[in-house]
């Protein structure tokens, strides 16, 4: 859906968000920050869709997870791919001013709040860092010290998402730890981690079963499958492992 | 890229029927316990087995492969089965 994209009929569910503000985190994903009147609020965790219509009438939607902490408004992490119909509009095309439709926030299963306790592993594969990162900035606004760890696969440096933030949510004796995994190319002089998540990694990484750990996993299908069967393996209980698969539809 | 690869890509989890289901269920209806007719397995929607190319979406019983609910969104209505179900439970305020 390259070029204008027109606010189509507004049926139930969906209101009018304008964009307010666009932040490029890497080469290929950009951060929406939107104001949409009647918002109810959001949690950590949660999505929300996204609509856009063409002049000739074609409407395209998509999931995207919320970026941003309870009580701030809405933003969305968008990761660009090439052969789709909607991520390339809002990475490449959207400006401040624009307006979109949306409808949520949405979901109350895939959802963190202080009050659940901890220990908090949060396994993140390439975008599916978003709605991990609502957590994240939650748990430090909420200045929550359970202790939460983030293992987050990307492919190359250049597309860790949030990467200034992450470094420095790490710091302080409450901050989350944070354990990046570069899959496919690495800096010079790399020493952390440069594999793909699998049992033998979260061996080393995840909190032990014994400590009751609660774990949140988003990524792509395959990468959300492996981490839970990974983390299912060294003894979680299944509904300790809660994931988000996202698709191959931009 | 395999038939395969192409199928798993397509394959998702019970939190993308929340958007279709927001207007019967409410934002938190993914977390909604759903029983499964066939096989009685028992569990929240987000964690069925989805797919949303169909067209429409079909939520299929992690445990059977048995489809659930079906939903397809069009101009003038939304269209939704939840005959694979042989009950559903929803949680009420923060509970």
């Amino acid at each position: 859906m390259a070029g204008a994209a027109v606010l189509g009929r507004l049926t139930t569910g969906w209101r009018v968000a304008e964009v307010v503000d666009a932040v490029d985190e890497t080469p290929r994903v950009r951060t929406l920050v939107l104001a949409a009147d009647g918002w109810p609020g959001h949690r950590a965790g949660q999505h929300l869709d996204v609509r856009l219509t063409a002049p000739d009438g074609y409407q395209a939607q998509r999931s995207y997870s919320v970026a941003s902490p309870p009580g701030e408004p809405p933003a969305i992490t968008v990761e660009r791919l090439e052969d789709g119909e909607v991520s390339p509009f809002l990475v490449d095309e959207v400006r401040a001013g624009d307006r979109i439709e949306i409808r949520g926030p949405i979901g109350g299963w895939f959802v963190w709040e202080p009050a659940l306790g901890g220990p908090l592993l949060l396994v993140a594969g390439g975008s599916g860092v978003v709605p991990l990162m609502a957590m994240a900035r939650l748990r430090a606004a909420a200045g929550s010290d359970v202790p939460a760890r983030l293992l987050y696969s990307s492919r190359s440096w250049e597309d860790v998402i949030y990467r200034e933030e992450l470094g420095a949510v790490a710091d302080g004796p409450a901050g989350l730890e944070v354990v990046h995994t570069l899959t496919r190319a690495q800096p010079d002089g790399w020493t952390g981690y440069a594999r793909r998540v699998d049992e033998a990694l979260l061996r080393e990484v995840a909190w032990p079963a014994e400590s009751g750990a609660q774990a949140f996993v988003c990524g792509p299908t395959a990468f959300v499958e492996a981490v839970a069967s990974g983390l299912v393996a060294l003894g979680y209980p299944s509904e300790r492992v809660k994931t988000e698969r996202f698709g191959a539809t931009g | 890229m395999s038939v395969g690869t192409r199928t798993e890509e397509l394959r998702l989890d019970g939190n993308a029927l929340g958007g279709a289901l927001l207007e019967l269920l409410g934002p938190e209806g993914t977390a909604a316990l759903g029983t499964c007719g066939s096989c009685g397995a028992r569990g929240e929607l987000a964690r069925l087995v989805v797919y949303v190319r169909c067209p429409g979406i079909v939520g299929r019983c992690p445990a059977c492969d048995a489809v659930l609910v079906a939903v397809v969104e069009g101009p003038e209505r939304t269209w939704v089965t939840l005959a694979g179900l042989r009950s559903l439970e929803l949680l009420r305020g923060d509970g």
